[in-house]
């Protein structure tokens, strides 16, 4: 009983902002209207390595907890912990983000990989996203003789938040290339 | 800072630190990181104040949870160079 679906998505901009508005997402006030589902973010932990330019960072999320409310009313809980890893490779220019909740793992699993590199064939101007989730309801819980419906939920649910975020996203990318356009001195913009 | 206010339960007790590391971050990161200046630690500050919040109210986010899963996650990773610790 696992629910997975793979999404890919084209940003039109370049790796440097659509990686630096992945990292405002959830960090700037004026996107909590929108991604209402993230309540709080907290970095745990971040490294990096000087020599070859790999960021590693590990935060901590706090989200309403998935799926119709009546689950939130059999497992006695209105939110969920998840942790989030991410690995930018600034030399190769790739970012991968991993999440998983830490909470509520005896009912629900759900693992969500994102990555964002440059488009193979406009590796300056395009990014491609790809994003794999996997929703797993576990069994012999109280939820397991309707885990499919409940995975079913779950995956509507992300996918209606995955579009806010894209939202988001474009946006942040927009005002990025806009800021970095009147402040740097060059046409070109960030260059990698 | 310094005096917390009563608390607002969905308020972490280090909101103020944490939006003043995030913001530093997310300017480095896009200021020097994405453009391969890499070579310098930034942030420091920001990062040991908002980090010595968090470990202070630990119990109250249920962070040992998420610390005890991020050091499953991340004990195959050898990390030599740590800048923002």
């Amino acid at each position: 009983m696992v629910k997975a679906y793979t999404q890919e998505h084209i940003y039109k901009h370049p790796w440097e902002i659509v990686t630096s508005a992945s990292w405002r997402k959830f960090t700037e006030p004026e996107n909590k209207r929108i991604l209402s589902h993230i309540l709080e973010v907290d970095t745990l932990n971040s490294n990096l390595d000087s020599e070859t330019g790999k960021l590693t960072t590990t935060r901590a999320i706090t989200v309403n907890a998935p799926g119709p409310w009546f689950i939130r009313k059999i497992i006695g809980q209105n939110i969920c912990h998840c942790v989030e890893s991410t690995v930018v490779d600034g030399q190769s220019r790739s970012m991968q983000l991993t999440s998983r909740n830490v909470s509520l793992r005896k009912y629900i699993e759900v693992e969500e990989k994102i990555r964002y590199d440059p488009h193979p064939e406009n590796p300056n101007e395009w990014t491609v996203c790809q994003q794999e989730t996997s929703i797993k309801i576990k069994p012999f819980t109280a939820l397991a003789s309707m885990a499919e419906k409940i995975e079913q939920r779950c995956a509507e649910k992300f996918l209606q938040n995955s579009v806010k975020g894209r939202e988001v996203m474009e946006r942040i990318c927009k005002y990025l290339e806009s800021a970095n356009s009147s402040t740097s001195n060059s046409t070109s913009g960030i260059s990698a | 800072m310094g005096v917390l206010k009563k608390k607002d339960p969905k308020t972490s007790p280090c909101a103020v630190l944490r939006a003043a590391y995030h913001d530093c971050f997310n300017r480095w990161y896009s200021e020097k990181f994405v453009k391969g200046k890499w070579d310098k630690e930034e942030c420091v500050s920001e990062w040991q104040k908002y980090r010595a919040c968090l470990s202070e109210h630990l119990e109250d986010k249920h962070l040992s949870r998420f610390l005890e899963a991020e050091a499953a996650i991340n004990s195959s990773d050898k990390k030599d160079s740590t800048v923002f610790n």
